[in-house]
């Protein structure tokens, strides 16, 4: 059998990842069931989606009187020293944005050519080659170094590749390398790896949501992903291989998060580590570089999910279910149908981040599982709750009682000295 | 000699192994209590940590207490 089947098959063991023994590896996700109805996503994002529908329902002019509506009352926060809105609060989230509002999908650190890297014809050596686990555990090794709080690596799975994004056509061809034309982005087909990767976000910064503060978590954790990704495929074009760098664009991330073993699918409609709870930032490398694949993880999540609700009770929009359990019912167009899941209500949350001028983050915050390491008792919390669901109640009253997921003090932050706490 | 006595008795009294189960038990509690109000601390979890130090407080005080008590001679010894 090649190299490159048997790795995609399973034939090759997955490769060995320090992790907690109550983080199972599965044969199948928890909440991996889908229908004939899923089908690739149409790459519209809720950002169109949510003006389109705005004009729709509160007549033409609405989202423009809206935008010009928060600006003003953004300005008036700043000038009043609003805690979390002021000045600095703002400015210190459009820093950490910076890396990621600079590239747009196949420009820039983007790009789905090599940048800078001299390949190994160049250097005068073949092209790197080892067995698929061997090749797994260097580049799992290189995201670290590049920031990958958790990186594995899943099969192509085109279904999970966006239809258009930029209003061109993401194809797959049988080219040998990829390439973004005036009509289309070309993946080759012999494109079958994906490295997924979650970047933790900062938790000081994540626990001021949904201030500017908490906002340049999230800006901060996508510029992280950029380079990330950037670094990881230059590495792999360095190695002879083709790559391609994503970070919201392309494809979902979730869904090949979920199959390289990286989380699992929450009630939140979004990935949730045992590490770092839902606070990551997702991205990937599509590479023809053949690695032995991981599996997805089960940790208890879903069943803690169902007698949670945390973050739906916490959710000042109401954008996230209620049900106790998961459905095919999805909620609006930028829900992806076919496949089993809590689905959310983007326009009620996007309409909240015209609120508050930024996004939100409430929901990360929240979420039980999302801690700092610190104390031992959260990785004995997560381990009794994998192996026992019947705790899950009691787990989800402790959490309130012991007062966690609520607004850290903005102003707080500037002065916080804590050389314990990774910045980013 | 006490009394005038020519003797007096040294009552060594094993305590029963639940105690030390229990014992055990104890300290590690104790141990994940204080770590989580140390921790929780630096988290800005302030609620935490005072529950946590609230917990420490009790069971260092319930501890001292059966430890005396399990030692002290009972009736007719």
């Amino acid at each position: 059998m090649p190299v490159a089947v048997s790795a995609l098959t399973g034939g090759a063991r997955a490769s060995a990842r320090k992790r907690a023994w109550w983080v199972k590896s599965v044969d199948r996700p928890a909440l991996g069931e889908k229908t004939a109805d899923f089908k690739r996503f149409s790459g519209d994002n809720i950002f169109a989606i949510y003006r389109q529908l705005k004009t729709k329902r509160d007549g033409a002019g609405s989202f423009e009187a809206e935008q010009a509506a928060k600006a003003k009352r953004m300005a008036g926060w700043m000038r009043e020293g609003k805690p979390g809105f002021r000045l600095p609060d703002h400015q210190l989230s459009e820093g950490a944005w910076t890396l990621m509002k600079a590239n747009e999908p196949g420009a820039g650190l983007l790009s789905w050519t090599r940048i800078s890297v001299r390949t190994p014809a160049e250097l005068g050596v073949g092209r790197h080659t080892a067995p698929p686990e061997e090749m797994a555990e260097t580049v799992k090794a290189a995201a670290r170094l590049y920031g990958a709080g958790l990186v594995g690596i899943a099969p192509m799975n085109e279904a999970y590749v966006n239809l258009r994004q930029e209003k061109k056509d993401i194809v797959f061809e049988d080219a040998e390398v990829p390439a973004v034309t005036g009509t289309k982005y070309v993946i080759p087909k012999k494109m079958k790896w994906v490295v997924a990767i979650a970047i933790p976000m900062d938790l000081d910064l994540l626990a001021r949501a949904p201030t500017a503060l908490g906002d340049a978590a999230t800006g901060l954790g996508y510029s992280h992903s950029a380079f990330a990704v950037a670094s990881l495929a230059e590495f792999i074009r360095g190695l002879g291989y083709q790559a391609i760098p994503s970070v919201n664009d392309t494809a979902l991330s979730v869904p090949f998060a979920v199959e390289a073993g990286i989380g699992e699918l929450s009630r939140l409609n979004k990935l949730v580590t045992p590490e770092f709870g839902p606070a990551v930032r997702l991205c990937k490398v599509f590479t023809d570089l053949p690695m032995a694949c991981d599996k997805p993880v089960d940790f208890g999540l879903v069943e803690f999910c169902k007698k949670c609700k945390k973050c739906a009770e916490a959710c000042p929009s109401r954008a996230l279910s209620f049900d106790d359990e998961p459905s095919f019912k999805t909620r609006g167009p930028w829900n992806n149908p076919g496949h089993k899941a809590w689905f959310e209500d983007s326009y009620k949350c996007y309409q909240y981040w015209q609120k508050v001028g930024n996004g939100c983050g409430i929901c990360l915050a929240s979420c039980p599982y999302t801690k700092a390491a610190q104390a031992w008792i959260h990785g004995a919390v997560k381990a009794t709750a994998s192996i026992a669901p019947a705790a899950d109640g009691f787990f989800r009253i402790m959490d309130n009682a012991f007062g966690y997921g609520r607004q850290h003090d903005p102003e707080r932050w500037w002065t916080k000295d804590a050389p314990w706490v990774r910045r980013g | 000699m006490p009394n005038g006595a020519d003797t007096f008795t040294i009552t060594i009294r094993k305590r029963p192994r639940w105690f030390w189960v229990l014992a055990g038990l104890w300290v590690l509690l104790e141990v994940l209590f204080l770590q989580t109000a140390l921790a929780s601390a630096r988290e800005d979890e302030y609620r935490a940590a005072a529950i946590s130090w609230i917990a420490v407080a009790v069971m260092t005080a319930g501890g001292v207490l059966v430890w005396f008590r399990q030692g002290r001679p009972r009736a007719g010894e």
